[in-house]
Parts: C-alpha cells; structure tokens; sequence
C-alpha cells in the first residue's frame, strides 16, 4: 500500500470501528434494560419464584438468591445497577447460571461457542461462494435456460428455512436411508478429542447440518448478484471490451469484480439473520453448540445465560461485521487510494 | 389507465403462476376453516395417524386433526405477516421521505438512527424481548418483528427519494410553496409505490419465517394455532426422528410456497416494470 492511501483507508476503518463499538454498546445498554422495562418485572418474577421453592433445598436456594440479587443488584438505584452491568460485561463477567448454579454463564458458552463457529462460518462463506457464482453466470447468460433454471430455482431455495430443510435432510437422508446420521455433533459415547477418529466422526455428523444452511443460504446470493451483473451488463466498459473484441471470459472476470463488491457488504448485514438461523438448526439436529444451549436457558428461563448467550452472540456479530467492512476497505480501490468513502 | 400499466404483468408466466399459488393459499387460510370446521385445538381421534380419508393430514401425538392446525395455522401466519408488513412500513415510509426531505442534522440523527437498528442482529433481539414476556399474542409478535424490519426500507426510501428530489418538478413544487408534507405525498412518495408495494411483499415474508423461527425456539404465540407452533411440536415430540412426515413437512410446504411465491410476484413487477431488468 502506497503512503498517500493510508490515511483515508486508516480514516474508514477506524470510523466503522467506532460506529461497532457505539453500536454494541447501545446493544448492552438494550439487554439491560428489556427485562427492567417490561411491566411485571420478570427478573424479580423469578427471584420471588426461587425463594418460594426454597422448602426443598434452603441452603442452596438462599445462596442462588443471594448471588442474583447481587448481579442483578435489584436493590440499588437504577443507574448504579447499569454501571455495574456495563463494568462487568467489559470485564467478561457475564453472571451466573442460574439452572447450572454455581457454574458462571462465561463457562458454559465457552465450550459451545467453538461449533456454532465450525458450523456457521464454513458453511456461509460456501454458500456466499456458490450462491454469487451461479447468479453471475445467470445473469451473464441472461435469458437462457440457465439463467431462467437458476433463477427459480434460487426462488425457490431462498425462501427453504434452513431448519425446514434440516429436518426434511434428516428425515429422508437419515431416517429413511441410513447414509447420514441424524443428530449430535457427535458419536454418542465418544469424547471430543483431536485424534483422526473423531474428526472424521465429527464430519460425517457435520453434514447434514452444513448442507441445510449451504443450500438454504445460496439461492438470496444468487437472486442479488444476478441483478448486479444484469446492471452491469450494460456498463461502457463492458461495450468498450466487447468491441476491442475480448474474451467472453475475462470480460466476466471484469463484471464479476465489479458486481460482487455490494455483496460483501451484504455478507456483513446477513451475520445476523443467518446466525439466528444456524441456532434453530443446531436445536433441530441436537448440535451442541450455542443455540443447543439457548434452547435449554430458555426452557429453564435462566435469564443471566439467556443474557449472557446474547451478550457474546451480539459481540462475536459485531466483530464479524468490522472483520467483512476491513477485508472491503482492503479490496474496494475507491478506498484504498481515497477517492471516495464507499457505499 | 390502471388496466393498461398492468397489462405487461400478466403476460408474465412467472407472475401468473406465482399469484395463483399465493391466491390459492390465502384462500386455504381463509376459506379453509370455514370448510372444514374442525377445531385445531380439540382431540379430534386416534393419536399419531397417517393421512386417511378420515384426517386427510393425519393426526399428531395427542390426537389433534393436523389439516384443521394447518389451516388455521395459515391464516395466523398470514395476518402476523401482513400485520408485521404494516408496522414495518409504516415506520419506513415516515423515516425515510423525513430524512430525504429534511436533510442537514434531521437527516444525520435519523439515518444514524436506522443503521443502529439495521446492525442490530434483528431475529437475536426478537428473541430476547419474546423470552421476557409471558404472554405472546399474534399482534405482539408482529410488533415485534416488524419494529424491528424496517431499515433496510427507509434507507433504500431516503436513497430513492434524494434522486427524486433533484428532479425539476419538484423543485417547481418547492417554488410554488407546497409544504414538505404535501411535497411528499404529490411529488415524492407516488415515484417510489412500486417499490414500496414490492417491499410490502416483502416484509409480508419477514413477518411469516420470523414467526416460524421464534415459534420454533418456544417463543411463538402462546395461543392459537400457527404453521411456526405445529413445527414445533413436531420438533418437540420428535417427529422427524420418528418418521411422522405428515406432521413437519404440510406446514414446511406452505410456509416455502406462500414465500416464494410471494418473492416470485417481486421478481416478475421488476422484471416488468424495471427498465434496466426488463429483456431486450
């Protein structure tokens, strides 16, 4: 990168930056206050409801509710408890479990998070490759039976919940025709571990779950690009490269480029939607992961997990979405050498 | 006049294709019920039975006639979709022309606003204010998904609408001393319905799989039936596993069907009405 490019680069990093860390904190700022707002108060719900079953172990249930009465500090004024509740989620202490008492939430999200991120990451990056490819194609190809065949068919397999797909794959794949297993991330009765067994036993429970969320993911990727290289097809500089008489194939390179650049900021806005995705797949395929995890605090109502899960979710999110708006700031030349801000 | 704008749609096979199966299942949700008047709620017979002429969808693990769920399930999922497409809408449409047509400091404060809202991760926010409140009624849940929409609309509005704003007319309107408001309900807003119709649509789709995601987790509507709640007893009692396809799979259909359809109606009006899409 050439001196006079730095700054204007430096400048839109460091102003996304900023925008996240505003953003994430507005997020914090929201947990606290959802469940202090909404009337009845369900956290002091709760505690009362804890303190009530407290005839079969009081011990336990006294030293519970001592705990959430101190993180939650229902006691104090409102603006202590938020300060208190910021200063902690900055220092990682995320509170603790209630259903898992005396377990901290940090400790039980740690080894889950690991295969909701083996889960979802490679799963949306292939579908995000597959998905523009085959739309650029179509769209290059306007009109033929290609592009009409991937169009519907993108349609189609946009709207397929990846969790609906996930079920039919484990009825007719798993169920019905004993190729794949149907659930877990694992044999049953094994322990994780890195030997060759058991990746090979991980993949193979891997699958099925990375296929619901590939197939259902591409089709949106493949309508979007079709569009952008349909826009691009009549660009001068693609009449300009006809006429000099180019290549079919590089002048697709050239569209290519061009048109695949408002998708990864779309792969940065999609995180959200498509992470809220994977957690009901991975409750549908009884994966361990995060949203296996969610699915138990919530049915426990174990708010302090329930937070904490959103806490780290929320965050991982946010640090994604720069990670997309930094690889775009490096492949984007209109930033890199400052010519404008980028869309 | 409107006969004639419209003609080149129905011309379209896509259009005509998509708008039948989306008339055919509005007319399930809502003639369906009427016609086959069982209640979705009752014990209907024998426990777990595969379709019959009896139950033409079967029955689930307490006995209840799945083609009444599926029915009425219908009709739930489409009023929370279009309820969540009107809220989202609604908030869109005033955000976005306001920003355009202010500009300067509203314009900053209000699109700063939205993108706050836009990078909020909207399904996982929706799922923490469901687990917070006991009692979840269809309209709450639309609330909640379609506060929780609109962004994306009111940017793509305020974008639109700054490319109209410089146009002649407007400024002759402007000249002329019309007030903002009458600015953007003569000048404005008509030069993006076709838009804003097809992101109704849209949001129809939003509000129809983001009830059937948060009814999955259990955080769907506490009564009533919906296509969401009969997927997830069908998870819940393990269905799947156990081969009871008639259970998971009707819903699954209609739920795919109705929005695909619903976005193939949208992909056909660009087509049509598109000129940089439409073919040469």
């Amino acid at each position: 990168m050439k001196g006079y490019a730095l700054r204007p680069f430096l400048k839109y990093v460091s102003r996304k930056f900023i925008f996240l860390l505003v953003t994430y904190f507005i997020a914090i700022t929201i947990v606290f206050i959802l469940p202090r707002a909404i009337p009845g108060n369900p956290l002091s719900t709760l505690l009362r409801q804890i303190f009530q079953q407290g005839q079969a172990n009081p011990e336990l249930i006294r030293s519970v509710h001592k705990t959430l009465m101190e993180e939650f500090g229902l006691g104090k004024p409102w603006y202590e408890q938020y300060i208190d509740f910021i200063t902690r989620a900055f220092k990682g202490d995320l509170g603790t479990s209630i259903s898992s008492y005396p377990k901290k939430t940090l400790d039980l999200i740690a080894p889950v998070m690991p295969w909701t991120l083996i889960l979802l990451i490679p799963s949306i990056i292939t579908a995000w490759i597959i998905g523009n490819t085959l739309g650029a194609i179509a769209g290059f190809k306007r009109g033929s039976f290609t592009d009409k065949f991937t169009l519907n068919f993108s349609l189609i397999v946009s709207q397929i919940p990846y969790y609906w797909l996930g079920m039919l794959l484990i009825f007719t794949l798993s169920v019905k025709l004993h190729i794949f297993p149907g659930q877990g991330g694992y044999s049953q009765g094994t322990i994780p571990a890195f030997t060759l067994k058991f990746i090979l036993d991980m993949l193979y429970h891997y699958i099925l779950p990375f296929l619901s969320i590939v197939i259902s993911a591409l089709g949106g990727w493949a309508i979007g690009t079709r569009v952008l290289v349909i826009y691009e097809l009549d660009a001068d500089y693609v009449n300009f490269g006809e006429l000099l008489g180019l290549k079919e194939k590089t002048v697709f390179s050239y569209i290519f480029r061009n048109s695949i650049l408002p998708q990864v900021t779309g792969l940065a806005l999609s995180l959200g939607g498509a992470l809220g995705g994977a957690l009901i797949t991975e409750i549908i395929f009884n994966y361990p992961g995060t949203g296996y995890l969610l699915f138990r605090a919530l049915s426990t109502l174990d708010y302090p997990l329930i937070q904490g899960i959103f806490i780290i979710l929320i965050g991982s999110v946010y640090l994604a979405n720069f990670l997309v708006d930094f690889v775009y700031a490096l492949i984007d030349p209109r930033i890199r050498l400052g010519q404008s801000e980028g869309s | 006049m409107w006969l004639a704008m419209f003609r080149p749609l129905f011309k379209s096979k896509k259009f005509l294709v998509s708008i039948l199966v989306f008339i055919f299942i509005v007319l399930l949700g809502l003639v369906g019920p009427i016609v086959y008047p069982v209640d979705p709620t009752g014990y209907a017979g024998p426990f777990e039975r595969p379709p019959s002429r009896e139950f033409p969808l079967g029955t689930d693990t307490y006995g209840g006639d799945l083609l009444a769920k599926v029915l009425n399930g219908t009709r739930t999922s489409l009023y929370i979709g279009f309820l969540t497409a009107v809220i989202s809408m609604s908030i869109g449409i005033i955000i976005g022309p306001i920003s355009a047509i202010k500009g300067g400091i509203v314009d900053e404060v209000l699109m700063s606003f939205t993108n706050i809202v836009l990078t909020i991760p909207n399904i996982l926010l929706a799922i923490l204010i469901a687990t917070y409140l006991k009692v979840r009624s269809a309209e709450v849940i639309a609330l909640l998904l379609g506060v929780l929409g609109w962004p994306w609309f009111a940017r793509a509005v305020r974008s639109q609408l700054l490319s109209l704003i410089n146009r002649e007319y407007v400024k002759l309107s402007r000249m002329a001393g019309y007030s903002d408001l009458r600015l953007a309900f003569e000048d404005l807003i008509p030069g993006i319905a076709t838009y804003a119709f097809m992101s109704f649509i849209l949001f129809i789709n939003g509000g129809i799989l983001g009830e059937a995601g948060l009814s999955l987790i259990g955080l769907g509507p506490t009564k009533g039936v919906s296509l969401g709640l009969v997927l997830q007893w069908a998870v819940l009692m393990e269905a799947v596993r156990r081969g009871i396809w008639w259970w998971f799979v009707p819903p699954g259909v209609i739920i795919v069907a109705l929005t695909s359809s619903l976005l193939m109606i949208t992909t056909a009006m660009d087509e049509v009405f598109n000129p940089r899409l439409r073919e040469k």
